[in-house]
């Protein structure tokens, strides 16, 4: 995980448009998110997750942090994705994301590369919205159609 | 998933009599046995509801009811006796919560699985008494309820403040309550009052991965967020007087304290490490089940060990985690108090897990078989006389401490005999809940929740606003439903109401 503080460029700091919906699920919480490509809908699924533990406008881009995650599917590989954020938020560095930027998408070898922006989370600096537990396969879905230009992803967490 | 009309799937469904149906065979593909759960009217409506809403072929996103996730269970591959719903059962992770399933050991084709304990590895209550009484503490019941939410750390990104380090945290998943006690944080007798004494003698911390120890470090120590809370209650009403009295219960009025919390994050990573595994022993073992939550291990194998191993480290991580708690809790009140809490009396009533994998001696079709019994969103209730219990317990059957929903009342169960046959001496955990989170958000006003607490005079302190409307009692069953249900069918006996005064949440 490299960390590469104080080399943020000005573009870091556009935030991309908000592609994700919280949808009703008995006891957890169910991530759907959409985008223009399947990449698109992966970093917004990840920035739903990250949304769901605090309210974005209390956070600041002030550091970025590289993750990766290789799997033996597609789905596989947005569980452990998902994972690996969440990782970064449970322990050092206590990220919380603002926005996540992935720079390799490989389909083929099922293996992401991001870049995730944000800061260390601090209680008293960001309200404290709900805790995610695990990341589940359950009811999850990854829906892939290029010519109906349709990119979705839909998946439990959970809480 | 095998795609019916509602009409068509409530054919596999039997009322056998007024609290309990029956699954049949046939309702999910391969069940080895039959599926059973308890409701009674109130929560009939709600299951089936459940049910009828899942039944609408090609939609997407959806997710399986907790009836059809109970038969699921039953076709996994060992299963004995019947895969049970109790009365709290509502959809969960592969397994339901609220579902009970007990592998035989002897066939070395069961299984064992992490969705069958839950990502929260042995979450559970824990109850302390005091001697004070109501009137005590309403004078400076907010100073108190403040004090208890400055001592005990709450909420997402909260970090424990018992000094710890990487050492500690392997002889602590080692050692679980012992490391406690040598620690200075509980007293010996607290451990009595614990299933399995606060310790699982199998952990063995070298299955636990580095990333599991690291989200687990910063945490322990930690309630937690979501449903997790420590309430101050105060007893309400008394069913059997005997029971509670051998619990230090006396009277109405008399004050406890009652905590909710389980293994943090250190037990939802082991959770995940386990299930990714796994995935990969199905394949290899070829075992087929249902549905890809599913994910098991026979227990016999390399990762079947490996998880059970884990999963014990992980049990004593929580409940190294509830001690904490309990520290903190009778740091605060001794502080308020000016007293010492030994003075308060504040001993612990009982401590059970809800979310666990235990190995038990059951008898089945007559033999005395071993076997694993998976307990999820369930809760231990052995009858008395049964040697597992502490020796205070023996005439009444163990505690079983029910924690209700923000601001509604909890309770304290025993376990009997007619529960030890029908469903391995198992019983239910809570309320459940009835409402989705956003839907809760949607429809509850935050003011509203608060005013009603208000007026029920519950001093309230919580980390995280939304999650007022979330955990409001409207989006949960009624507890009482959930309580009496098990109370009328058998499989536990109420002994104590319970209700609170102040509530500290996540």
């Amino acid at each position: 995980m490299d960390e590469e503080l104080g080399d943020l460029t000005e573009s870091d700091f556009i935030l991309p448009p908000i592609k994700y919906e919280y949808l009703d699920h008995t006891a957890d919480v169910q991530l759907h998110a959409w985008g223009d490509s399947l990449k698109e809908a992966f970093e917004q699924c990840g920035m739903a997750m990250f949304a769901y533990m605090t309210e974005m406008a209390y956070v600041q881009i002030r550091e970025v942090h590289t993750i990766e995650a290789n799997a033996d599917d597609m789905i596989g590989l947005l569980y452990h994705f998902l994972d690996e954020l969440l990782f970064l938020f449970s322990a050092e560095p206590f990220l919380i994301c603002k926005k996540l930027v992935i720079t390799e998408f490989n389909t083929e070898e099922f293996r992401i590369v991001c870049k995730c922006y944000g800061e260390e989370f601090k209680i008293g600096t960001h309200p404290q919205g709900t805790e995610v537990k695990a990341i589940t396969y359950s009811a999850m879905q990854i829906i892939d159609e290029p010519k109906d230009h349709k990119f979705e992803v839909f998946v439990i967490i959970d809480i | 998933m095998v795609v019916r009309s509602y009409n068509e799937e409530l054919k596999y469904l039997e009322k056998i009599n007024s609290h309990c149906w029956r699954i049949k065979k046939g309702f999910q593909p391969n069940m080895n046995v039959e599926g059973l759960f308890y409701v009674n009217d109130t929560l009939e409506k709600l299951m089936l509801e459940e049910l009828r809403n899942s039944c609408r072929p090609g939609m997407t996103g959806g997710f399986l009811p907790g009836v059809k996730q109970i038969a699921n269970v039953a076709s996994l591959p060992g299963i004995v006796g019947h895969s049970i719903g109790l009365p709290d059962v509502h959809s969960g992770y592969g397994f339901a919560i609220g579902n009970m399933a007990a592998f035989d050991m002897s066939d070395p084709k069961s299984i064992v699985s992490p969705g069958g304990v839950g990502f929260d590895i042995n979450c559970g209550v824990r109850l302390l008494r005091t001697n004070l009484s109501e009137k005590d503490v309403l004078p400076i019941k907010e100073q108190l309820a403040q004090s208890l939410f400055d001592h005990i750390p709450v909420g997402v990104g909260s970090k424990g403040i018992i000094p710890m380090n990487a050492r500690d945290l392997e002889e602590a998943l080692e050692m679980g309550m012992d490391w406690s006690l040598r620690e200075g944080y509980v007293w010996a007798e607290d451990k009595e009052h614990c299933e399995e004494y606060g310790r699982m003698l199998n952990a063995d911390p070298s299955k636990v991965s580095l990333r599991a120890k690291k989200r687990g470090l910063p945490q322990l120590g930690t309630l937690g967020a979501g449903n997790h809370y420590a309430e101050i209650q105060v007893v309400d009403e008394i069913f059997d007087k005997y029971a509670a009295s051998k619990m230090g219960l006396e009277r109405t009025g008399q004050v406890v304290v009652m905590i909710h919390s389980g293994s943090r994050g250190f037990g939802h990573q082991v959770a995940t490490d386990a299930l990714v595994e796994m995935e990969k022993a199905m394949k290899r073992d070829k075992i087929e089940v249902n549905d890809r939550q599913l994910a098991c291990a026979r227990i016999n194998s390399v990762e079947g060990q490996n998880y059970l191993k884990a999963m014990a480290a992980a049990a004593n991580f929580a409940w190294v985690n509830r001690s904490s708690m309990t520290f903190l809790t009778r740091q605060a009140f001794a502080k308020q108090f000016k007293m010492a809490p030994d003075d308060l009396d504040m001993h612990v009533i009982y401590d059970v897990s809800h979310n666990i994998a235990k190995i038990e001696e059951h008898v089945v079709d007559g033999k005395v078989k071993t076997l694993l019994v998976h307990r999820k969103g369930s809760t231990r209730a052995f009858p008395p006389h049964h040697p597992l219990i502490p020796v205070d317990y023996q005439l009444t059957g163990q505690p079983v401490l029910i924690g209700g929903s923000m601001g509604t009342c909890s309770y304290v169960l025993t376990g009997t005999q007619q529960g030890m046959t029908e469903t391995f001496g198992t019983t239910c955990h809570g309320a459940g809940r009835a409402l989705s989170r956003s839907k809760s958000r949607r429809n509850i006003d935050y003011k509203d929740v608060l005013n009603k607490l208000e007026s029920m005079g519950i001093s309230i302190r919580v980390a995280s606003p939304k999650l007022v409307m979330e955990e409001a009692p409207e989006s949960y069953k009624n507890v009482t439903d959930v309580v009496d249900t098990c109370h009328a069918a058998g499989i536990s006996k109420k002994t104590v109401k319970l209700r609170p005064i102040a509530v500290i949440k996540g």
